[in-house]
């Protein structure tokens, strides 16, 4: 045989590196040619496109009489949209490496001169715009729900770009596990875990961690009543008394969920709701004065600004002196302290991109390590 | 052997997975210009061999040099000039046979126009023209297979790795197949082709290397195999008189037992003493009915081998 023991190799005499962009869009074009001549993906838009428009016609039902209409079923429709898409999201992304591995085709791709990164690059931007399908078909009520006003156009936009991106983290979670896993089914129920973990996950973490953060509290509370001495022996207040401001100091266990609410940022709910800018009203033109149910609309939020203001009062943590006003005004509507919701994403992305980077070190060919029963062809 | 030889220098490459060790300790060498067998039972190590070689897997132990480059540490350079056709199907259902050639083309860095004019020159030599704009689930077996060269062909490789190129082919098919990589090695081109089918790789390959049990255990020219020792059979009418006729030669020789008819099997040196054989029984009347090499000159090598097939 050969007489040289240790052949020293060759220069390389010519680049042989794809071009990023156009390696990305052959694989992103494979995928989508894929999807567009299957069935399944079809199925999923017409189910998805029947469940909105009920769920549309149902909340139009029930709130039409409401103030603020529009900015409900807006709100609505997000959140609704941000809830399927979170479960579209990784049936369209969750399989991607590993559906090809079983079907024989990874390794012909890995033959080629593509790299993992853009693999995984052109497999994420094709189950991100498989998903952003579904946000598309949603439109038709988003507009409808838009012309009823009441959704400025911040709002609005600021919605539909975080409800985009929150699927295309879904989507880069199930992708990155797709590379991991070695069985499609495995892949997908993880893809769903982790999602579940973000979306439930955290508020079930929350809300135990409240009991670690009780504290006991004097809390100071403050109604509006009428004076002991305009009332009669049968309790009846005297027609021309004025009420007056009683305060009330006592203690209980409060917890200071302010130093827990970090815990809920990388819910998806969270991170969407908290990035919306929804235009609160002027503060006093609800309630806020005795008996002053009549002046101005009531503050109805929807299902989203809910969210965002729960996450808002978290954040504030307990209320140790409820001024009569408060008391009166009922819900008030707290103004943005610190965003939250770039540590949420933070979060996200730091989880998805750590799944991506050990996915592409896993695709990286020559193998020195095989995960048990992978079978490389 | 330097750099420039091109072609596969294998020398001391051993894989384990796990417990299992797929491969102890192969050498292989595959020239330029030649067709190179490899072959070994079941379980020998082929397959492994072959996804080393298409830099897919990293030895443990060993060099390897394919077209004159390291695939653990060049895997580009070597893919740029490697075609690879694996033993599994691996089809994109819903694409046509076109786009699959087309896509793979633009993977190897081709520009539309070339990928295209040449996914088109590659449906016509693997007989497929008819097919190129159906999808790729209309495909019989063997069609799907004849699309898998052409795939492993689309960037014009000067090594080709084919692991059992021929399973599902129709007589029709091998002979296409045959002819192709007599022509592509004619080219200069560095063919390797793992198979079972001994009989086939007889016509096609120039060179053989024998693995069992991870271990490369001979190499040898179609050459020096058609030389070697080889058992033939004869039929004769009637068999008595040919068993006299040899026992008078001193020819050794056993009854086949395999076979529907009666036949005798004889142990021979070189052609030389098989046509002398056979002359010298016509030449005593024997009435000879069939004289005939029992089986390819690699199915001799590689029974003669004795390797354990499980």
């Amino acid at each position: 045989m050969s007489t040289v023991t240790e052949p020293s190799s060759p220069q390389p005499v010519r680049t042989v590196a794809l071009p990023f962009r156009s390696a990305v869009r052959t694989i992103f074009v494979l995928e989508m040619k894929q999807r567009l001549r299957g069935k399944g993906w079809y199925w999923m838009l017409g189910i998805w496109f029947v469940v909105i428009g009920f769920i549309f016609v149902l909340g139009t039902g029930v709130i039409g009489t409401m103030d603020n209409q529009g900015g409900i079923l807006f709100d609505l429709i997000v959140g609704f949209v941000l809830l399927f898409g979170l479960l579209v999201a990784p049936g369209l992304s969750a399989n991607a490496v590993n559906g090809d591995r079983a079907g024989g085709t990874l390794a012909i791709l890995q033959v080629t001169l593509i790299t993992p990164g853009q693999l995984l690059a052109g497999k994420w931007l094709a189950s991100w715009v498989g998903s952003l399908a579904f946000l598309v078909l949603s439109c038709p009520f988003i507009f409808w729900a838009l012309a009823l006003g009441g959704v400025n156009l911040p709002e609005a936009l600021v919605s539909l770009v975080m409800l985009a991106v929150e699927l295309g983290v879904a989507c880069a979670i199930g992708v990155g596990v797709s590379s991991l896993a070695t069985r499609p089914l495995f892949s997908i129920v993880s893809t769903y875990m982790l999602v579940a973990l973000l979306a439930v996950g955290t508020v079930i973490v929350f809300g135990l961690s409240t009991l670690l953060v009780m504290e006991e509290r004097t809390v100071r509370s403050s109604y509006y009543t009428y004076p002991e001495s305009s009332i009669d022996g049968l309790g009846v207040p005297a027609p021309d008394a004025e009420m007056e401001c009683v305060a009330q100091t006592y203690t209980t266990d409060l917890p200071d969920t302010q130093y827990i609410t970090w815990i809920l940022a990388a819910n998806p709910f969270v991170v969407v709701a908290d990035a919306v800018p929804y235009t609160l009203p002027e503060p006093g033109s609800t309630g806020g004065q005795p008996m002053g149910y009549s002046t101005g609309p009531f503050y109805t939020p929807g299902v989203m600004e809910t969210i965002s203001q729960g996450v808002r009062s978290a954040q504030a943590g307990p209320d140790l002196e409820v001024t009569c006003e408060e008391s009166m005004g009922g819900m008030q509507p707290l103004p943005q302290g610190v965003p939250i919701w770039p540590l949420g994403l933070g979060i996200q992305l730091l989880l998805a991109g750590g799944l991506l980077l050990i996915g592409r070190r896993r695709l990286t060919m020559p193998a020195r390590r095989l995960t048990q029963g992978t079978r490389i062809a | 052997m330097t750099n420039d030889y091109g072609g596969i220098v294998v020398e001391g490459v051993a894989r384990r997975f796990g417990t299992v060790q797929a491969i102890r300790d192969i050498d292989f060498e595959a020239p330029p210009g030649e067709v190179t067998a490899l072959i070994g039972p079941n379980g020998s190590g082929k397959t492994t061999l072959m996804l080393i070689l298409a830099s897919l897997l990293a030895p443990d132990l060993g060099t390897v040099r394919v077209a004159g480059f390291d695939p653990v540490s060049h895997p580009a350079e070597v893919r740029s000039r490697v075609g690879w056709m694996p033993d599994t199907l691996g089809v994109w259902d819903s694409l046509t046979s076109l786009e699959v050639l087309k896509t793979l083309g633009a993977l190897y860095g081709m520009s539309a126009a070339d990928s295209a004019r040449r996914a088109e020159e590659l449906l016509v030599s693997v007989n497929l023209t008819e097919f190129g704009r159906q999808p790729a689930r209309v495909l019989s077996r063997g069609q799907q297979q004849r699309l898998s060269l052409a795939r492993a062909l689309i960037h014009d490789p000067a090594v080709l790795l084919l692991d059992e190129p021929a399973s599902g082919l129709d007589p029709g098919s091998r002979v296409e197949l045959r002819s192709l990589l007599r022509s592509l090695a004619a080219d200069g081109k560095t063919v390797v082709v793992s198979s079972h089918v001994l009989s086939e790789l007889d016509e096609i390959a120039d060179r053989a290397v024998f693995v069992s049990r991870g271990q490369s255990v001979k190499s040898q020219t179609l050459d020096e195999a058609g030389s070697q020792t080889r058992r033939y059979y004869v039929q004769a009418e009637p068999m008595s008189a040919l068993a006299e006729a040899l026992q008078s030669y001193g020819v050794r020789f056993e009854t086949r037992g395999d076979s529907r008819r009666e036949e005798f099997l004889v142990q021979l040196g070189s052609t030389a003493e098989a046509s002398w054989l056979l002359r010298t029984l016509v030449m005593s009347d024997v009435i000879v009915t069939a004289f005939a090499p029992a089986g390819g000159a690699l199915e001799e090598t590689y029974m003669s081998l004795d390797t354990d097939r499980r």
